[in-house]
């Protein structure tokens, strides 16, 4: 017997049959069970559709106000977010844990159906062009690219482009008294005035550029990181029937398990209706305000000091640069984008 | 007092649901394979079923069942998913050692006839928890039979690697035997 018979013969386990529809059945009643729902589209290029999503998640909602001024809505519409420049808020660790049970795992709708109902009304379709030209036409404006690339940084980008993408959510107060007793945690009631009230939001076109991923690959699990994403978007913007952003930020700050440091940052906050929040874990990453294109933007960096991001707001549009990059490298492919 | 309290009927749970056509299929294919990795580690049918459920679960929850990746993050899931339930289990051991027997005595001076000894279930595992993840997830793998290529995929290596990386896994084995 060689050594491999032997390794074999040791690990050798006895086959038992397996039921596999009695598996499939308890695994159906669990989902039943905790109200889980599936995933529903596989993403064809795993990590570039990660980014894309990633930027249509940031970039997220609706309802433009052109869109209600044809409607005869606008009158009644409020607009309440429109971010001018971006800060970060740091998490903890149990703030991670704690505002991350309600999303755990879900995709955007899923989460915020814990607190209402999300509904698409153009959703976000990401879609691969393969020139920047193309992805200028396809956003309707003239896209900004790296005029110099650090040294690590090779090759040609691939472009993904985002539609305009809008959606509504409704809030209520009895998705969120249902959710929270899932969870089995307390919330405070929905106030009146916000129970039936309605969010329109709108985001993007947007394109990212991304380098480090190869036309040919074929992603596998785990599979490298992007060197260089570099993504614009048009600003997003929120709109509402009646609530407003000191509202919400009173209703959700009173949440279970928002830490007081949590809501004195939120809170510092000067100008909520046009500043985005950028949460930032306070454990994993460091954050500051630096001078990028002229104005103020967020530099966001991991404490091992591999990866960082930069993140601002110039003439209506959202930036990003984000990589495996020094803050200096990251500040200089942000400055040098024409 | 109108007060009535209604108990799910034992056995059967009435909020079962639906799964989308993709994932049971998937299931289906796949779940044989997922219990027999997760069996090759634990030696233990029962508990194998467990880290399958789980297996299948954290999947539902995180990607899509068409995905393209979709069997190799199963195959990792499994090997990883038993190895940590097998450390735990070795852990439990050290605290219930008083009560442990000692494994049969074998000739130390000859390495094959070890292996061969080395059969009772709890000497083979004690080995496979003390390995390094990756050496023990590759012969979990390895012996329940995957392909070179599938191995590549799960555990995101070049399959042209996988001899080497096998073979070096191996060695650590038999050393840990030894």
């Amino acid at each position: 017997m060689n050594d491999q018979e032997n390794i074999e013969h040791a690990l050798a386990v006895d086959d038992a049959p397996v039921d596999t529809e009695g598996a499939l059945a308890r695994f159906r009643a669990r989902v039943g069970r905790e109200g889980v729902l599936p995933v529903s589209a596989a993403p064809r290029r795993r990590i570039a559709a990660r980014w894309l999503q990633a930027l249509a998640a940031a970039a997220a909602i609706v309802l433009v106000a052109s869109g209600l001024a044809l409607s005869g809505a606008a009158d009644s519409i409020l607009k309440i977010f429109e971010p001018k420049s971006v800060v970060g808020v740091p998490l903890t660790q149990g703030d991670l844990n704690t505002l991350g049970q309600a999303c755990a795992g879900l995709e955007l709708e899923q989460c915020l159906g814990a607190y209402g109902t999300f509904a698409w009304d153009t959703p976000p379709q990401p879609k691969e062009v393969t020139t920047l030209a193309a992805a200028s036409s396809a956003a309707g404006f003239s896209v900004k690219t790296p005029s110099s690339l650090p040294i690590g940084v090779t090759g040609q980008p691939r472009y993904g482009v985002i539609n305009k993408s809008s959606a509504t959510f409704t809030f209520s107060a009895d998705a969120t008294q249902r959710t929270a007793a899932k969870q089995s945690r307390t919330t405070p009631p929905l106030p009146a005035n916000i129970d039936g009230s309605k969010l329109f939001i709108t985001g993007g076109p947007a394109v990212v550029q991304i380098w480090g991923v190869p036309q040919s690959s074929s992603p596998t699990v785990g599979s490298g990181m992007p060197t260089l994403v570099v993504g614009q978007a048009k600003s997003p913007v929120v709109s509402s029937d009646g609530v407003t952003v000191a509202e919400l930020q009173s209703y959700l700050l009173a949440q279970p398990g928002v830490s007081p440091q949590l809501a004195a940052a939120i809170r510092a906050i000067s100008d909520p209706a046009s500043t985005l929040p950028v949460p930032v874990p306070a454990e994993l990453a460091v954050s500051h305000q630096v001078t990028v294109q002229g104005v103020s933007g967020l530099f966001i960096g991991d404490n091992t000091g591999i990866a960082s991001a930069i993140l601002w707001q110039k003439d209506g549009m959202m930036f990003e640069v984000i990589g495996a990059l020094t803050e200096r490298q990251a500040l200089d492919v942000a400055n040098s984008m024409k | 007092m109108g007060l009535s309290v209604t108990l799910p009927a034992s056995g059967h749970d009435s909020r079962a649901t639906a799964l989308p056509i993709a994932f049971e299929r998937l299931f289906r294919t796949e779940y044989g394979r997922v219990v027999g990795i997760a069996n090759r580690i634990l030696n233990d049918t029962a508990e194998a079923e467990d880290v399958a459920q789980e297996v299948f679960f954290s999947f539902y929850r995180t990607h899509a069942a068409d995905a393209s990746y979709a069997s190799a993050w199963l195959h990792a899931a499994a090997a990883h998913s038993a190895l940590n339930a097998l450390r735990a289990r070795a852990r439990r051991d050290r605290r219930e050692a008083a009560d442990a027997v000692a494994p049969d005595a074998a000739d130390p001076a000859d390495p094959a006839a070890r292996v061969v000894a080395a059969e009772t279930r709890d000497e083979v595992r004690a080995v496979l928890a003390r390995l390094p993840e990756r050496s023990a997830a590759l012969l979990a793998l390895r012996y329940s039979g995957l392909s070179y290529a599938e191995i590549a995929a799960a555990l995101d290596v070049r399959a042209s690697s996988v001899g080497t990386l096998l073979r070096r896994a191996e060695e650590a084995f038999r050393r840990e035997l030894a």
